[in-house]
């Protein structure tokens, strides 16, 4: 009975284990099909090869994508262990604190008549988030060793 | 918040990857845990007590300066 009770709790953790690997596999795949999705639209889009209501559906071909992604990401944070859902929810606010900050400034500058659409535009707010939510998860990997 | 995880683990010939199957976290995540990096939830600790045949009290005390 105990060696069965144990079979089962071992068996039940490297269940738990590899649903929490595949979750994060899928959620990777899912990011790359975002990815692979927004480049091409996002260049397209920019050099005007389509006319505008085939851009209109270019255009939100890549949020579904990236609403999928999200769907996943949660999915994924879900199976988590606990210190990789802290490492997580610490780059999301780092990220989303730094973007916010980000853009008080611009706003605050663009008042002062100081801005430079050439390098802060939508587009480039995009980049900049990821780029800010992964230096919360560098650092928090740092901080929690993992 | 100091632990003897390490020192349990010792007692029972347990590798950090041995514990970190039984109670369902990654090795990375209990090795941030036994060193004092990352604090557990109650369900995490008693499930390593449970492991070890043992306390919470056992396994985590608070520091002097906590206390």
């Amino acid at each position: 009975m105990f060696t069965y009770l144990y079979e089962a709790k071992h068996s039940t953790s490297i269940f738990m284990e590899r649903s929490g690997k595949n979750e994060s596999q899928n959620s990777v795949i899912f990011a790359l099909i975002y990815g692979a999705t927004y480049l091409p639209a996002a260049w397209l889009l920019k050099h005007q090869m389509i006319g505008k209501p085939l851009s209109i559906i270019v255009a939100i071909i890549p949020i579904i994508t990236f609403a999928l992604f999200v769907l996943k990401l949660i999915k994924a944070f879900s199976v988590m262990d606990e210190v990789r859902q802290r490492v997580q929810l610490e780059a999301v606010v780092i990220g989303f604190s730094l973007t916010a900050m980000l853009i008080m400034l611009l706003f605050l500058l663009e008042l002062c008549g100081v801005s430079n659409p050439g390098w802060f535009g939508y587009g480039h707010l995009v980049g900049y988030c990821w780029l800010f939510y992964f230096v919360g998860w560098f650092v928090s990997k740092k901080k929690y060793d993992v | 918040m100091k632990n003897t995880i390490k020192v349990e683990r010792a007692k029972k010939n347990w590798t950090q990857a041995d514990l970190a199957k039984h109670i369902g976290i990654s090795r990375q995540g209990l090795n941030s845990i036994e060193t004092g990096k990352f604090i557990p939830s109650t369900v995490l600790a008693l499930r390593m007590a449970k492991a070890f045949n043992t306390t919470v009290e056992v396994l985590f005390q608070l520091d002097d300066t906590e206390q």
